[in-house]
């Protein structure tokens, strides 16, 4: 096994037996399932209604993909939680010798915790899709449009892991790291909220927004400009970290 | 790799740290089968050298080789070769000994099937079999240090350091650690900080001192012929009675039956003490004063005070 399959595996064992990790997957589940119950009783309630329209919403456009819209906006709180402890922990409890010690380059214990980090919340949203998919044995679903809205979630997740793991790599704080992380997620949530408000959908500002790309997906839409776009925040944020380890290896903090 | 060199050597090594020199002008040289003890009073570089030497932290110049090859230039030769305990262990405290052990062992390189025995090895030599499936937050200080130990012998490193390995231990498990580390020094080149001096009398071949990160001094811990030996005596006795046995070079009376001796050249204090048996001196005490490393240290350590003073 190469090191940063090992030390993703590692840094699951580490979750796995943490009551912090089980209390967030379960308060986020619970949440979602509530959310989902809720959404669902209103559908139930909606669709004789909806069997008299042409073109009327199904139970994907009504119950699924907003149910995977509000874990999108979850996972920008739940996400720095996951990431905090990566690195700024490690310092904190000052065990990250071990890992600078090992022999293993810097680049690859950064891909080894975004791993860790990244494999628990695609846990957690795979859980989320469940529910909507459960609903496949007693109704149609628009099983193109989940799996588009699935992968575009996956994407989001991976770019809000990288930008917590450079903030965790940043400071010896969780708490810092966690709060840097959220500001950060939030800001490019919503970077293009007062364009979108003067009605402008298609400027600069609006491709800086994380929403901006996620929303394709959730049409059923897989875009490559959506695509690069998270896998450049991605890069971006590893590289970050990266170099910040780097720099402690100098002795520069 | 050259089979020829050092295990570790230390070629003008140097550290600047925010903007401060913490270490500088370095050179050491470590052997399979040698304890060098490094020494130091607080703040001296100690625990810097030992981050050097372990390939946590890069030199701001100067070179540390290991088996002959730049640690910084080929990085990955720590994985398997060093194996490192800082002053506070790097410990994952949500896991069992066992669990966090068999994690090393693969971090560090070893196969999947050679990491069960070599985790049993390194329980077995540290003495954490009762503890082996408890989480380790649960231990105490003593066991802590020991599962950071065997952390850093679980891969059979060629080089082990060492940073104050006996911190937090009680006497009788500091007494333990000093048997563990005398026996890895037989195997493995090994290099501890400490400021305990008995450490270093007991575990080292060799000690090298700093201060204010500069090397003062090195040599091997010699506790025989330059030591002074504190003697118990039930006879009264005069200078003139120790320089009778021809095997005493000075002798200091600190009370009416205790005395602090020096052996001349190349007498084995076995011999000294048949000696005085054989004469009746009513030998009750026998004692060696690790005298020399202590001032050593303690005039290295002072030397600065008046300028620091002013």
């Amino acid at each position: 096994m190469n090191a940063v399959a090992l030390i993703a595996r590692h840094e699951w064992r580490r979750l796995a037996v943490q009551r912090f990790a089980w209390t967030l997957a379960a308060v986020a589940v619970a949440l979602m399932a509530w959310q989902f119950l809720l959404s669902l009783d209103a559908f139930v309630d909606l669709a004789p209604k909806l069997g008299g329209l042409k073109n009327a919403p199904g139970v994907t456009d009504l119950v699924a993909v907003p149910l995977l819209r509000s874990w999108s906006t979850l996972l920008v709180l739940l996400v720095p939680l996951v990431t905090m402890r990566a690195f700024a922990g490690e310092r904190r409890a000052q065990t990250l010798p071990l890992l600078l010690a090992s022999g293993v380059g810097n680049a690859r214990i950064v891909l080894g915790k975004y791993a860790g980090a990244l494999g628990f919340v695609l846990a957690l949203t795979a859980l989320v899709a469940l529910m909507p998919l459960a609903l496949g044995a007693g109704t149609a679903l628009d099983y193109g449009k989940l799996a588009a809205a699935s992968v575009g979630l996956a994407l989001y997740a991976a770019a809000l892991c990288a930008i917590g793991l450079a903030c965790s790599a940043w400071t010896a704080q969780p708490a810092l790291a966690a709060a840097a992380a959220l500001a950060i997620n939030s800001l490019l949530a919503a970077i293009d909220a007062g364009a979108r408000l003067q009605g402008v959908e298609n400027s600069a500002i609006n491709y800086l927004a994380l929403p901006t790309h996620l929303q394709p997906f959730l049409l059923g839409l897989v875009g490559s400009v959506d695509v690069v776009y998270f896998v450049l925040i991605v890069v971006v944020a590893l590289a970050l970290a990266t170099r910040r380890l780097d720099t402690l290896r100098t002795g520069a903090d | 790799m050259n089979p020829a060199a050092p295990t570790l050597s230390l070629d003008d090594v140097g550290c600047v740290l925010a903007g401060r020199t913490v270490v500088r002008g370095l050179d050491l040289e470590l052997r399979r089968g040698e304890v060098l003890g490094l020494l130091g009073v607080n703040g001296a570089g100690k625990s810097t050298t030992l981050r050097m030497i372990a390939g946590v932290l890069a030199p701001s110049g100067g070179r540390v080789r290991v088996g002959g090859e730049d640690l910084y230039e080929r990085p990955e030769l720590a994985r398997r070769r060093i194996g490192y305990l800082p002053e506070v262990p790097p410990l994952h405290a949500e896991l069992t000994p066992v669990e966090f052990l068999a994690f090393c062992a693969r971090l560090r390189g070893l196969a999947r099937g050679a990491v069960a025995a070599a985790v049993e090895r390194a329980i077995e030599r540290c003495e954490l079999g009762e503890v082996r499936r408890r989480p380790i937050a649960a231990l105490s200080k003593g066991f802590r240090q020991r599962v950071g130990l065997a952390q850093a012998i679980v891969h059979e490193p060629e080089l082990i350091v060492l940073d104050e390995p006996a911190s937090g231990l009680d006497p009788v498990q500091a007494l333990k650690l000093r048997g563990l580390v005398r026996g890895l020094g037989e195997e493995h080149a090994v290099v501890l900080s400490t400021h305990v001096l008995p450490d270093v009398a007991a575990c080292c071949d060799r000690v090298a001192i700093l201060h204010r990160g500069e090397l003062r001094h090195s040599g091997p811990v010699d506790a025989g012929a330059e030591a002074a030996l504190r003697v118990g005596v039930a006879r009264a006795l005069h200078v003139v009675d120790w320089q009778s046995l021809g095997a005493v070079a000075t002798a200091e009376a600190i009370d009416a039956h205790h005395w602090r001796l020096r052996l001349q050249s190349g007498i084995a204090v076995e011999a000294f003490a048949r000696a005085a048996v054989e004469r009746g001196f009513g030998l009750r005490e026998l004692r060696i004063e690790d005298g020399s490393l202590e001032r050593t240290f303690l005039a290295i350590a002072a030397a600065d005070l008046p300028e620091q003073a002013a």
